[in-house]
């Protein structure tokens, strides 16, 4: 994969005119490689704020006690039951609790499941050969 | 400052922001990357800054040392003194408590006990990696590969750039500070290959490693007279995988991290458990530390050029002192040993097969085609399982738990508690993509490559959003930080 990174570099033109153009399409593209990655960057901020809130009230529970610090505390702790209510927090309780499911799952479980897939599948089978004969 | 942690992602924000802001002035970029990494560093303890500021100061001068003088032979006492003082740096911090604890023990044993001067010295995190970076810098300034650096900017950021400071790719001179001496780019492709590669690096550290080491790895290896033959034989698959995660992770993160600001590191893991042979395997696992080993150590001690013993020595030495690199306890020396028996074992093997059989040229038919396939497949099976046997004496904490952990492996009449279809899930899932093929991230980075902005916010976060849900609570630190 690193050799994307690579190409750009060997297929940079030699001389001092080509050079010079070559400069300024490079500063061109950095400007807006760095504005569309800046864009990016502040819409992951929004996403994580939004579904991720309880993450920013354990990073802020982390700081010293003092003026400052308790109200970037009380705030997260404010903006975090906001988004609680308003169900945002769910998709992250959901996916958790999916991987729960999964840890505890046994051999057993795991079995149950192959033999009624398979069970399914054979249903499945049989059904298309009466519907062929059908047809 | 762990990258998988919300004050690294505030830190990297405003670090991508300001470097790319100050692009115009390059001297004002490379300061603050600077002035970046020692933060960085000093998230964890300050008063290291000053050790990685002197080690740093030491090469510089070093460099401008020997492109001052001419003579073969103060050349060599020039670089010779720098490399005694790195090396001397990284003894005392790394085997100071070691040495003494086994000169005790051997003294004690003989009826001759002394108190010896122990103390407690607290091992800088990344030392190690640092250091390979400062003398690979003065050998090569040596050996007139590159020139020596004038500005002490550059060398301060090449030592201390820090994606790659606390935990590697240990990063070459020659291949890092010619880019510093040019304008700083970001393209597309920068983007691509760096979410990409964040991304994946973080889901093999959050998700895969961390899962392995809290429920299967550490209970195994804490008591493994307490776990049955197969747990003990899932928990060696499983920490053979969790090593892989986890230091290929932090590898992923930090040549992506590097490539979102411009920079290009080299690839430090390459499918390392598809190698059907040792010597392959470790062109595929750290590679900036097999690489760095071959180049500094096992050609300066005469790599094959000599006689065969000597040949065999050199890589038996080799491989002996990469495990003594990786920490001061027997079980690193033993690992190393078993590596550089095996290298040599092989070399000899093939030396030997190739005496009788030679290789032919001409293409073969249909059996010798499934013939070479057969002998890959169990070159392959063979290197992996070595590998994983190798690794108890890695991850154990004492010789004991090593020699129990292999009895262990030998009775299977308890019951199974750690062998989960979740767990074997996770190796096997691994496993699967070390047979992929090789090119896949590079597909991948080629479509993110045209993903427009909003969506590409959407993959980054929702990304990221999917790694937190799906890991498990708290961030477990990664294994490669206490070498």
């Amino acid at each position: 994969m690193l050799d994307l990174l690579e190409e750009l570099e060997g297929g940079m033109s030699e001389g001092w005119e080509a050079a010079s153009k070559d400069e300024l399409q490079g500063a061109e593209q950095t400007r807006r490689a760095v504005s569309r990655f800046t864009r990016a960057m502040w819409l992951v901020v929004v996403l994580l704020m939004f579904f991720n809130s309880g993450q920013l009230v354990t990073y802020v529970n982390g700081f010293e006690v003092g003026p400052v610090q308790d109200t970037v505390v009380a705030m997260s702790k404010t903006w975090n039951e906001q988004m609680e209510k308003n169900g945002l927090h769910e998709p992250f309780l959901e996916v958790r609790d999916f991987m729960t499911r999964l840890q505890s799952m046994n051999w057993q479980e795991v079995g149950a499941g192959v033999e009624a897939a398979q069970r399914s599948e054979g249903a499945e089978m049989l059904r298309g050969m009466l519907y062929e004969r059908k047809g | 400052m762990l990258f998988p942690t919300l004050e690294f992602g505030l830190f990297f924000l405003i670090v991508f922001t300001v470097s790319w802001a100050l692009r115009w002035v390059p001297i004002s970029r490379k300061f603050f990357l600077v002035a970046a990494s020692y933060f960085f560093y000093g998230w964890w303890d300050w008063r290291f800054t000053g050790l990685l500021f002197f080690t740093t100061v030491v090469n510089y001068l070093t460099g401008l040392a020997l492109g001052q003088s001419e003579r073969q032979g103060l050349r060599k006492f020039i670089v010779g003194v720098s490399v005694a003082i790195n090396l001397s740096v990284l003894g005392f911090f790394k085997y100071y408590g070691f040495f003494l604890t086994s000169l005790d023990e051997l003294l004690t044993s003989v009826g001759l006990h002394r108190d010896l001067p122990f103390m407690e010295v607290i091992l800088p995190v990344g030392i190690s990696f640092f250091t390979f970076q400062g003398i690979s810098y003065v050998v090569d300034v040596y050996r007139r590969q590159i020139a020596p650096e004038r500005s002490l900017l550059d060398v301060m950021l090449f030592i201390s750039f820090f994606p790659q400071l606390v935990a590697g790719p240990i990063v070459r001179a020659a291949d890092f500070i010619p880019q510093l001496h040019k304008t700083p780019r970001l393209t597309r492709e920068h983007l691509s290959v760096g979410v990409v590669l964040i991304l994946t690096g973080l889901f093999k550290k959050m998700v895969i490693a961390n899962y392995l080491a809290t429920n299967l790895v550490d209970p195994v290896f804490f008591d493994p007279t307490a776990a049955s033959g197969l747990d003990l034989l899932t928990g060696i698959y499983g920490y053979a995988v969790q090593i892989y995660c986890d230091f290929s992770g932090y590898s992923d993160i930090a040549i992506g991290v590097a490539a979102l600001l411009g920079y290009r590191f080299l690839e430090n893991f390459a499918q390392p458990y598809r190698a059907s042979s040792l010597q392959d395997f470790w062109r595929r696992w750290h590679i900036s530390l097999s690489t760095w080993l071959r180049d500094y150590l096992y050609i300066p001690l005469g790599g094959n050029r000599g006689s065969t013993g000597k040949t065999y020595r050199n890589l038996f030495l080799t491989m002996f002192l990469g495990g003594i690199w990786h920490g001061a306890a027997w079980t690193f020396v033993i690992w190393g040993t078993l590596h550089g028996a095996m290298l040599g074992l092989e070399r000899f093997l093939r030396q030997t097969l190739h005496s009788f059989a030679p290789e032919e040229t001409e293409a073969g038919g249909l059996l010798t085609f499934l013939g070479n396939g057969a002998q890959h497949i169990v070159g392959v099976i063979w290197t992996f399982h070595f590998v994983c046997f190798a690794w108890i004496f890695f991850r154990a904490d004492s010789f004991m738990t090593a020699i129990n952990y292999l009895q262990g492996l030998g009775d299977w009449s308890g019951p199974r508690q750690y062998a989960t279809p979740f767990l074997v899930g996770l190796i096997v899932l691994t496993m699967f993509f070390q047979f992929t093929p090789r090119h896949l991230g590079r597909w991948v980075a080629q479509g993110v490559k045209l993903l427009p902005s909003p969506v590409l916010g959407l993959l980054l976060g929702g990304g990221l959003w999917l790694i937190w849900a799906m890991a498990p609570e708290g961030v477990a630190p990664f294994i490669y930080f206490q070498f």
